[in-house]
């Protein structure tokens, strides 16, 4: 193949072991793999020992040419005008992308309505039943309007309206910092009041907000079924939204540990009763369960100390180069989750 | 490789010598030139899509995986001519077991071969100074593999320069409840009782005697009292984590923590619970003294991560989802991951200093 520079024979010989049909002997692999070597490490000479006989060979094999200053020079310059070029690149493929993003946002604008947003995952194969996005603190708002605890509340309201208009019974918000988990009922009301902005009073979805280690905030006037005039009850829809912080992740799984260990010390467990299935009972009933899409308003994935365990299958989406909190990566996360297939291992 | 269906000139041209050595200078010089910059000291790779690419290209699904090999093998060498210090792949997957027997067995005996090739070329990894690591369950695989294992990983042993980290069979959830199963192994092995009193100068059992007292004879409402004494007993503290993570009532905790207290005195004294941290299970995790990982790519447009390295790359990882199927993946699909990971890099960076400076005035 032209792009890795390798001869047709020593390509055969890679692959079957075979030159001119005859098997090759390690001897010869090693002859003919010679001029594809890096030098010899200089701190290894000393290191020669009687008992490998074939580091002998090494020191009369072929000089290979020493990084020469003009080479070092060579590279430097190369790097350079790498760099300068994929920084254009990189610079005008994001614009574009950002530009590509807004106008496509506004096309397919979800107006605050959920049967635009129920249109627009109709033709989606299969849903998820628990939704997981990941958003930023931001200190400074980047023309974004979403700074500080404000625009987080902002962000999850409108997440969790698309989420109960497309059906979606679970919504977890992580959050690196865990600030949102300090204000539940206040989030409960906002989502509350976002959430009839989009459905109107009547057929507003009832809500939960909760976050590990807590009670479940659903506030005393909100019962699941509610009597309407004509005195049947109508079952609306819920929707959980769990908030999750970094400390639900690497914290939580050492807190188990601490616990294991105590329990094992006073022999109330024994260490070889530790396994998958347990730990996996413990992080689902007490952190959150698996979720099916992990949905990021990023630029680039990075998990930014997501709760590991439950990443197993997670389907991950982003779109490259995003910025933000917006429709577009909600309905394309979910278009894509609709087509994936999971063959777990196979 | 394309090469599968590349016919007659292009082919001979590709192939002939002189061609051949000019890309293989383009290779080096690119490789020397990307060393310029920040190199990422821990890659990991799933390498996925070579029954995909066996199956478009109407080839058996064995043969798939040879080409696969022959991928990473050529990536393994740019990683290494890079500076890459470890390389972790995705080998077999405990889930994998659940395939075709004849392809598990075909799987197995690819690793076999390729091991044992290895194993005879010793000097010549050493001239990349890489040691092989095998990162897995060892009780699932047949004991001619484990011998091929063993002996590939002692051979390599003595090199530092550079690690390859083989997953095989492994999943990350396993890794991670061994290393929480070793770790509780550790600290419910009870300490040599000569070393306890070089390590603690004060009795515990003593202490909360001593607050007792002072309980007693304080006459204070009932509440504030028990707190203060059951966040000083060291195994009550470890009740109110367990508290914490809604295992059981703080009442009935309470009670037990005094009850244990009395035992504590006579029971081997074991290490404090309390000390392990995320680092203690990092040690305990597979790749225990490897870099934190900085980049994960995955080929073959899955975006998932299929339980690899769930804990390593959940922190802050760049992790890069690739359209291309593995044995398709070489340097000039490399080459632009790398490029925008050190532009990320640098980027990062440059925030980072005006954030400290804007801080700063």
């Amino acid at each position: 193949m032209a792009s890795t520079g390798i001869t047709k024979r020593e390509e055969l010989a890679f692959r079957r072991g075979v030159v001119n049909g005859k098997q090759l002997t390690a001897h010869e692999r090693e002859q003919m793999l010679q001029p594809f070597l890096p030098p010899a490490p200089i701190e290894a000479a000393p290191l020669k020992s009687p008992k490998s006989p074939r580091l002998s060979q090494r020191t009369t094999a072929a000089p290979r040419p020493k990084p020469t200053p003009v080479r070092t020079v060579l590279h430097i310059v190369l790097h350079a005008v790498i760099a300068f070029v994929f920084s254009i690149f990189f610079r005008f493929r994001r614009s574009w992308r950002l530009f590509s993003y807004k106008v496509r946002g506004v096309l397919r604008h979800h107006h605050h309505t959920p049967e635009w947003i129920v249109n627009d995952v109709k033709n989606v194969e299969q849903l998820p039943k628990h939704i997981s996005v990941v958003l930023e603190h931001r200190d400074d708002d980047e023309d974004q309007g979403t700074a500080g605890l404000e625009g987080l509340v902002q962000d999850a309201c409108e997440i969790a309206a698309w989420t109960a208009s497309a059906g979606i019974p679970l919504l977890s918000i992580y959050e690196r910092t865990g600030v949102l988990k300090n204000y539940v009922p206040q989030l409960h009301a906002a989502i509350e009041k976002n959430l009839e902005s989009y459905f109107g009073t009547r057929r507003r979805p009832t809500l939960t907000v909760k976050a590990p280690h807590t009670i479940s905030y659903s506030p005393p006037g909100t019962p699941s079924t509610e009597p309407t005039e004509n005195g049947a009850t109508t079952s609306r829809p819920h929707l959980t939204v769990l908030l999750l912080s970094e400390h639900d992740g690497r914290a939580t799984l050492v807190d188990l540990t601490v616990t294991l260990a105590s329990m094992a010390q006073k022999s109330d467990i024994d260490p070889k009763q530790i396994d998958i299935p347990l730990i996996n009972a413990e992080l689902s009933d007490y952190v959150s369960s698996e979720p099916d899409l992990l949905v990021l308003f990023g630029p680039t994935v990075r998990l930014m100390g997501y709760p590991p365990w439950q990443l197993r299958l997670t389907e991950i989406f982003h779109l490259p180069d995003n910025k933000g909190v917006n429709y577009l990566v909600f309905r394309k996360a979910l278009g894509m989750f609709g087509k994936a297939e999971f063959r777990v291992g196979k | 490789m394309a090469s599968i269906h590349k016919h007659g000139i292009s082919r001979w041209i590709a192939y002939s010598p002189p061609v051949a050595w000019t890309v293989r200078q383009l290779r080096e010089l690119l490789i020397g030139a990307l060393r310029q910059g920040p190199i990422p000291q821990h890659v990991a790779f799933v390498m996925d899509g070579n029954r995909r690419f066996a199956r478009e290209h109407h080839i058996e699904t064995v043969e798939g995986h040879n080409m696969g090999f022959e991928a990473l093998a050529r990536i393994l060498e740019v990683c290494y001519k890079a500076g890459v210090k470890v390389v972790t792949i995705y080998a077999f997957s405990i889930e994998n077991f659940k395939r075709s027997k004849h392809e598990v067995d075909a799987l197995m005996e690819l690793a076999k071969l390729k091991l044992v090739q290895l194993a005879e070329h010793g000097a010549l990894l050493d001239r990349y100074g890489a040691s092989i690591r095998i990162l897995g369950n060892r009780e699932l695989v047949k004991p001619d593999v484990i011998e091929a294992i063993d002996r590939a990983v002692s051979i390599t042993a003595h090199n530092k320069r550079a690690i390859l980290n083989v997953c095989f069979p492994y999943t990350s959830r396993d890794e991670i409840t061994t290393a929480i199963k070793s770790t509780v192994e550790q600290y419910s092995t009870p300490l040599d009782s000569l070393q306890t009193p070089s390590k603690r100068t004060f009795s515990e059992s003593h202490i909360t005697q001593q607050i007792r007292k002072q309980m007693l004879e304080e006459d204070t409402d009932g509440n504030s009292a028990p707190q203060e004494s059951r966040s000083t007993s060291p195994s009550s503290l470890k009740d109110a984590k367990s508290v914490e993570g809604g295992r059981s009532s703080s009442a009935t905790t309470a009670i037990n923590s005094s009850d244990k207290d009395e035992s504590y005195t006579t029971a081997p004294s074991y290490p404090d619970p309390e000390t392990i941290t995320a680092e203690t299970l990092d040690e305990h995790m597979l790749t225990a003294g490897a870099p934190p990982l900085d980049l994960l790519i995955r080929t073959s447009g899955v975006e998932r991560l299929s339980d690899f390295m769930l804990w390593q790359c959940h922190e802050n990882t760049s992790i890069v989802f690739l359209k291309c199927l593995w044995p398709e993946f070489d340097l000039w699909q490399f080459l632009p991951v790398l490029v925008e990971w050190q532009w990320q890099k640098k980027k990062s960076q440059e925030q980072q200093k005006s954030r400290a400076l804007s801080k700063a005035e």
